[in-house]
């Protein structure tokens, strides 16, 4: 039967044929085969992608099946309950039948079963509502005359198996069907997500590109969308909605980058949520960013963040012209002055290591907030 | 005689754009767009030095990496990405990789990375001095290998600087020590991150889907 019986061999290592046997004589103990066979079957149902193969064997299976509880049935209604001899009479007979059907060539019984056709075929229809009668009037007729447990569980099974024969494969094709609808959907939706996406950032900034004739106006633009396009890509959201002073502190040198024609380098160790103090922070390197980026004449800027559990710590260097603190000219005194005394007021620290020639940095650090 | 040079880079443009580069200063013995090229041509050619790009189909650097390292282990190899994410960095690093750098890289510490990869130092990016510091931040373990397991202070000084944006010339000054020594720093740093089993390694990989 392939379907469910070669599945189950191939797990289990054993022959096809021994399993099929297996099935049809369990098949014979009030109809325990079958059961399992269906069990084996929903089971194998989950795995989608091997939904068709699965469908055209099991129908094969199903009506093996049926034709063996219907011969036991009818040897059971005669009052000539098969011993053992037979049993295992059947179980050869049964083996044969199946080590004989091919499943890549499918018999007029599995055509018969094939869910896969496209109208519903009728003469399953038929077949199945005919066990499901025959399955109730053994039922009734049971209850009428001896009551006998094998019987009903037989006419149950069989009632079962005979809804299953005649509606199985339409439910089965419309779930089917549903599921296919609705991953398409849902493929088109994400693909339209991006096209949006990819149409307002990378295709706009290209068209700007083309349309720029400085070099560094094009670094800068492409420069820009490469953060921007790896934000999306590899996404480092805030985590429960908290901001981060290592994505303020980004978003900050992104501006700078964009505003000023350089390009700054971040590094973070550890992460603080975004407090006072830590706005504080973001804004005071910020300006010492910008500071740098005007006059140090480096295109290219460090952000360095330690985030400890008692202090933080930002590094903002550039590997430029350099100055010497002690003589400072008197604008950029002003500059620092003022990132000194913002981040003085917030119980922060501002230190200025500079030499001419050898660049400057400026460390700013800050005290933890007490939670 | 000139340091040999083989680039693997599935993007063609990239890949004349750094063989450009580098050919004023190095011998390029040659180049592969795919994984299984490079692998069989690696072996062949035994150069000093590969360029692997992180993210290439069939397995990436990693298959690249793992493809030669048993064939020929002299060869040394400096990843090269567009993308800078800590798993791909310490996936690269402990597969084998001596130094990881962001394709974004200036032209002349590339050909400075090369040089320090093929005489076998390690070639620290400011983010990769970055992760490495995060990963192997917090308690100590209590792992029966705890000096493979913890920085020392002043590999942690050489990092932090590292991550400041300085050149290891300026680390050497910046700390009074030579720059020899920065290199050693350096090398014992990836040596650790390379057989650390320190949980911290592990889990952050595993919160970052590569184990």
């Amino acid at each position: 039967m392939g379907g469910v019986a070669g599945g189950l061999a191939d797990t289990l290592g054993v022959p096809d044929a021994y399993v099929r046997a297996a099935f049809l004589t369990l098949l014979t103990v009030w109809g325990l085969g079958g059961v399992l066979y269906l069990g084996f079957w929903l089971m194998a149902y989950d795995k989608v992608e091997d939904r068709e193969v699965v469908a055209v064997d099991t129908g094969r299976g199903l009506g093996l099946g049926l034709a063996f509880l219907g011969l036991m049935l009818l040897l059971e209604s005669i009052g000539w309950w098969p011993n053992p001899a037979l049993v295992l009479t059947a179980g050869a007979l049964a083996f044969g039948t199946a080590a004989l059907t091919d499943s890549s060539k499918p018999g007029p019984l599995a055509a018969l079963m094939d869910p896969n056709v496209d109208r519903p075929s009728r003469t399953r229809l038929v077949l199945g509502v005919v066990l499901l009668i025959g399955g109730l009037s053994v039922f009734f007729t049971s209850i009428g005359a001896v009551f006998e447990l094998g019987v009903v569980f037989l006419a149950i099974v069989l009632t079962g198996l005979g809804i299953v024969v005649a509606f199985g494969p339409w439910v089965r094709r419309l779930v089917a069907d549903l599921a296919t609808e609705r991953n398409e959907r849902i493929r088109q939706e994400e693909r339209a997500e991006m096209a949006a996406h990819l149409h307002d950032s990378v295709l706009q900034t290209l068209a700007l590109i083309q349309r720029t004739d400085d070099p560094a106006e094009m670094m800068i633009l492409a420069r820009h969308q490469e953060s921007d396009l790896r934000d999306w890509l590899f996404g480092s959201a805030p985590l429960d909605g908290v901001d981060l002073l290592s994505t303020a502190l980004k978003d900050a040198a992104a501006r700078v980058e964009k505003d000023h024609h350089v390009r700054v380098d971040v590094v973070t160790v550890g992460d603080h949520a975004i407090d006072k103090r830590a706005t504080f922070l973001v804004g005071a390197a910020s300006e010492a960013m910008v500071n740098a980026a005007k006059h140090s004449g480096a295109d290219r800027l460090s952000l360095y963040l330690e985030a400890e559990d008692d202090a933080l710590a930002v590094y903002v260097t550039d590997q430029g012209e350099g100055f010497d603190p002690d003589a400072v000219p008197p604008d950029r005194k002003g500059i620092t002055k003022s990132i000194r005394s913002r981040l003085e007021k917030a119980g922060g620290t501002v230190e200025i290591n500079s030499e001419p020639g050898e660049g400057t940095e400026v460390v700013l650090s800050m005290p933890v907030e007490a939670e | 005689m000139s340091i040999t040079v083989y680039l693997v880079d599935d993007h063609r443009l990239f890949l004349s754009g750094v063989k450009a580069e580098l050919a004023e200063d190095f011998r390029i013995v040659g180049s592969a767009f795919d994984v299984d090229t490079a692998i069989v041509e690696i072996r062949g050619l035994n150069p000093d030095v590969v360029l692997v790009d992180v993210h290439m189909p069939d397995g990436g650097g990693i298959a690249v990496i793992e493809g030669v390292n048993e064939s020929n282990p002299d060869v040394k190899f400096l990843a090269l990405s567009v993308s800078d994410q800590a798993e791909d960095v310490i996936t690269m690093i402990r597969a084998g990789a001596r130094g990881y750098v962001t394709k974004t890289i200036e032209p002349p510490d590339l050909a400075e990375a090369v040089r320090r990869i093929s005489s076998g130092d390690a070639v620290f990016s400011p983010r990769l001095a970055g992760f490495v510091l995060d990963a192997f931040a917090g308690a100590i373990p209590s792992e029966e290998d705890p000096e493979l397991d913890q920085l020392t202070l002043r590999e942690k000084d050489v990092l932090r600087l590292i991550a400041r944006g300085f050149a290891y010339k300026q680390v050497a000054r910046k700390l009074e020590i030579s720059i020899k020594t920065v290199e050693t720093h350096v090398s014992s740093v990836l040596r650790k991150l390379q057989l650390s089993n320190r949980h911290e390694l592990a889990r952050w990989a595993s919160k970052r889907h590569i184990v």
